[in-house]
This record gives structure tokens, C-alpha cells and sequence, in this order.
């Protein structure tokens, strides 16, 4: 087992009254790529949110047990939220730029954490750019809108964005589903890329997405995780029934 | 509507084309047996004519396989059935081959007086052909304890071949008269006991398909 960067820990998950999560201990390896998978409605997004507290957010809700970044717990009393979640990263499922120039899009974060120096935000900017795999395809329009870029553009632009701010841990909720296959395949490639320097955890609805670019997969349904192994051995011997039944598409 | 009916026919109709080749090739290692202990030239020459019917339908399996594997993408025990019944065609071509190779032996030896051998080959070629139909068993059932067993017998074939060497050996010896049969009959015992071997990497793709382990570190010696 290697370094272990972000771990639950007998995790329950409410909306009101409806527990969503039920105990839920899994580690997540540092500069692994780790995928959640599970048919729609088992708890994956709700998992993911709540490793950056994004379910925060959400009114009613509520969490008991631990969820720890780098062995500290981060629901602990007084923790700093916004920092927390400038370590720890997120892209959506639907590329979501904001009505401004690519440059911006990317500086947005940057600014927020206060810098200024112009040359340094430049510098950053194409950095993170580079990283996202988007620099060639934009550096000669990085003052028009991000909103004219592909769909598959923009979500790698989201992804550069999230890099700005050099966070930690990386959360993608099914990053590619908007996305045709081609543009899936470069984001899955980054992902190879990013794990580099960064621990992913993915949600993704594509078996063959899981499979092709996690390290480890973890089986949920109905709130609870079923299953979590090596994505090799998950995906050509699975110990448990539901998790083999759901692999080979048999329900889900 | 069943999730994945569609692939499940398919591979229900593998599982069909896997049998089909077995029946074809088991058939074929009987009635070579039967062959050479009988000295039947006719049948031999059947068997080394049939064999062309089981090589082109590994070709079909394959074709199949390459099919779904690329199409359906399978995971976990389906693709376990996949890989799997490909390595257990791979080793019914092989079958296949062991029953013609015994053929020629059988030509050649229906031509010349009978052998002093044929009760002791007996023993042999009947220690593969149960192993070989039980190894097909285990692969209709997905029964992995007659596959650990099929395996297990496979020292016995292997004793018993070489104990029938022993003994051919000891009969040339005496008669020299005989020694040009007896290399064949040397030869053909090798067939049998190669056809054990077969029946045994078999048993071992059954237990791939349904456990995903392999057999080979627990049952061979
Ligand atoms: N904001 C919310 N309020 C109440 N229930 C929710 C909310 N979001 C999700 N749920 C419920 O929580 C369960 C898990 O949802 P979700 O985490 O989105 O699943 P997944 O991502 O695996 O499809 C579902 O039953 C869903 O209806
Ligand atoms: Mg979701």
C-alpha cells in the first residue's frame, strides 16, 4: 500500500432524513487514479462531495464518522473550508467556463488567492494550461471567450482551471460524459498524465472509462461500498456477486 | 427485457460452437484408439480426413471471439469464458492432431501381424479418454472439482506410460523380431499420454473460466 492521501472513515451521509451513505471506509492512494463506480442514484456524486465538503452547501444534510486529508479530519471543528478546497479540486460533468476570456477562466482562482503580479499570473496561466493538455490548441486565443471554445475544450480549460491553483487531490464527476470520443480520449490520456502530480478520484458511469483509466475501482449500490480492489483484478475477478453481476452488465 | 440478453445468446452460442468442436474431436481421439488397437486402416484414414473439419471450426471460434471481445468488451467471468474457451479450442485442435498422429501410426502398423502390446495400451488410452471426457464435463458443468481431478490423474497417465515403455522395452529385448512395431507402438503410446496432457490444460481452462485461478501451481507436480 502506498502513501495514503485522502481516507474515510465509517462514513454516513444524510439529505434530512435520507441516509445516502452508509459506512463507508476506503483509502485513496496519493498519485493514484481511483474510480467510483455504481449504477445512477448509489451515492457516488455524494461521496465525491463529501471528500471537499461540497455537500456543505446543500441544506438539511449531515455527515457522522471521519474523512481525513493527509491523516486530518476535515469536517474537524474550525477547519478552513476555502483552503481545504483549494487543495482539494473539482470538475464537473458538464464544462462550466465562466462567460470570459480563456486568460480569466484560468486566472480566476489565482486572483481570488490574491495574486497580482502580472508576469507571475502569465506564467501560471500557461502552466496550468500546459498541464491540462490545452495550451497549443488556445495560446493564440487565450483573450477571446471560453465560451467559444469545443465542448471538450472547455472542460479541459475547467480542468487547467482547478490546476491553477496547484491543489492536491483532484475530484472529477463524470468529466467525460458530455464529451465525444475524442475529446474523451484526451482527457482520459491527461488523467494519465495528471496522476503524476496529483491523487484523481473519478466518478464515471463507463465501466470501460474505469477500466482504462483508474488504478483502483471502487463498486458502489444503494448508499454502500460493495467492493474496492485493484482495477485489475475488479474487472477480470471480482470477489463479490453484485459487484461481478454489475461489471458484466448483468444489472445497473 | 433481461440486461444484456443480447450478449448472453452470445455467449451461450460459443459455449454451443465449443462443444460442437469438442464432440468433433473427442469422436476423433475414440475412433483413433479404436484404429490402432484394431489395426483399422480405414477408419485411420477417416480420422486423418475428418481432421480438416476441426481446424476450420477453431478458425470459427476464433473468429467469433475476436468478435465479441471487440464489439462487447467483456468483463470479468465473461471474459474469463472468452480467454477461456479459446485456450480450450487451442488444445482440441491439438486433440485433433494427437488422434491423426495416431492414425498414421495405425496405418502403418495394420499392415504388418498384430502386436503383443495392445492390453497393456488398453490401460492407457482408456486413463486419457476418461480424462478427456471428464475435462469436457467439467467445462459444460463449470465443475471445478472434476477439473482438480482431471488434473490429478494426469500422474497416473504419465506413470502408466512410462511403465508401458519399461515393458515394451523389455519385449524387444527378447524378440528383436518385433522392435520396428515396437518404436511405433513407443510413438503411439507417447499420443496417448500427450492426449491426457490436452485433456489437462482443459481441466485447467475450466477452472480459469469459473474461479479465475489457474490449476497448474496446485494440482501438477
Ligand atoms: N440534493 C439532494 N437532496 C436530496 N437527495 C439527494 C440530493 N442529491 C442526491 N440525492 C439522492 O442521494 C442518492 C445518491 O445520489 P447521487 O450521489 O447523485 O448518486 P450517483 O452520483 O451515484 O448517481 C440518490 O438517491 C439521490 O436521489
Ligand atoms: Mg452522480
Amino acid at each position: 500500500m502506498g502513501n495514503i492521501k485522502v481516507s474515510s472513515e465509517n462514513l454516513d451521509f444524510y439529505y434530512s432524513d435520507f441516509k445516502a451513505l452508509e459506512d463507508i471506509t476506503m483509502d485513496f492512494e496519493a498519485n493514484k487514479v481511483t474510480a467510483l463506480i455504481g449504477p445512477s442514484g448509489c451515492g457516488k456524486s455524494t461521496f465525491l462531495r463529501c471528500i471537499n465538503r461540497m455537500n456543505d452547501l446543500i441544506a438539511g444534510t449531515r455527515v457522522d464518522g471521519r474523512m481525513t486529508l493527509d491523516g486530518e479530519n476535515i469536517y474537524a471543528q474550525g477547519l478552513d473550508v476555502v483552503s481545504l478546497r483549494r487543495r482539494i479540486g473539482m470538475v464537473f460533468q458538464k464544462p462550466n467556463p465562466f462567460p470570459k476570456t480563456v486568460f480569466e477562466n484560468v486566472a480566476y482562482g489565482l486572483r481570488v488567492n490574491g495574486l497580482k503580479d502580472k508576469a507571475l499570473l502569465e506564467e501560471r496561466v500557461e502552466e496550468s494550461l500546459k498541464g491540462a493538455a490545452l495550451w497549443d490548441e488556445v495560446k493564440d486565443r487565450l483573450n477571446t471567450s471560453a465560451l467559444g471554445l469545443s465542448g471538450g475544450q472547455q472542460q479541459r480549460l475547467c480542468i487547467a482551471r482547478a490546476l491553477a491553483v496547484e491543489p492536491e487531490v483532484l475530484l472529477m464527476d463524470e468529466p467525460a460524459s458530455a464529451l465525444d470520443p475524442i475529446a474523451t480520449q484526451k482527457i482520459e490520456d491527461l488523467i494519465h498524465e495528471l496522476k503524476k502530480n496529483f491523487t484523481i478520484i473519478i466518478v464515471t458511469h463507463s465501466m470501460q472509462q474505469a477500466a482504462r483509466v483508474s488504478d483502483k475501482t471502487a463498486f458502489f449500490y444503494m448508499g454502500r461500498l460493495i467492493e474496492v480492489d485493484s482495477t485489475k483484478q475488479m474487472f477480470t475477478k471480482p470477489k463479490n456477486k453484485q459487484t461481478e453481476d454489475y461489471i458484466t452488465g448483468r444489472f445497473g | 427485457m433481461e440486461q444484456r440478453a443480447h450478449f448472453t445468446r452470445k455467449l451461450e452460442e460459443l459455449k454451443l460452437m465449443v462443444l460442437r468442436m469438442a464432440a468433433l474431436a473427442e469422436s476423433a481421439v475414440h475412433k483413433s484408439v479404436k484404429a490402432f488397437l484394431e489395426g483399422d486402416a480405414d477408419l485411420a484414414e477417416e480420422i486423418i480426413k475428418g481432421d480438416s473439419a476441426i481446424n476450420d471450426l477453431e478458425d470459427e471460434i476464433d473468429a467469433f471471439n475476436l468478435e465479441l471481445l471487440a464489439l462487447d468488451q467483456p468483463m470479468a467471468v465473461d471474459l474469463r469464458t472468452i480467454v477461456g474457451s479459446m485456450r480450450i479450442t487451442v488444445n482440441l485442435e491439438r486433440l485433433g492432431d494427437e488422434a491423426v498422429n495416431l492414425s498414421h501410426r495405425a496405418m502403418f502398423l495394420s499392415s504388418r501381424p498384430p502386436l503383443p502390446f495392445n492390453s497393456k495400451m488398453e490401460k492407457l488410452s482408456e486413463t486419457s479418454k476418461a480424462m478427456l471426457a471428464d475435462s469436457l464435463r467439467a467445462f459444460v458443468d463449470g465443475d471445478v472439482r472434476l477439473a482438480e481431478q482431471v488434473c490429478r490423474t494426469d500422474d497416473e497417465a504419465d506413470r502408466l506410460t512410462i511403465q508401458l515403455l519399461k515393458e515394451f522395452i523389455n519385449d524387444m529385448v527378447t524378440e528383436s523380431r518385433i522392435v520396428e512395431r515396437g518404436v511405433h507402438a513407443i510413438i503411439a503410446a507417447r499420443h496417448l499420454e500427450r492426449i491426457a496432457d490436452l485433456a489437462t490444460n482443459i481441466a485447467e481452462s475450466v477452472a480459469f473460466i469459473v474461479e479465475g485461478d489457474s490449476l497448474k501451481h496446485n494440482c501438477r507436480g
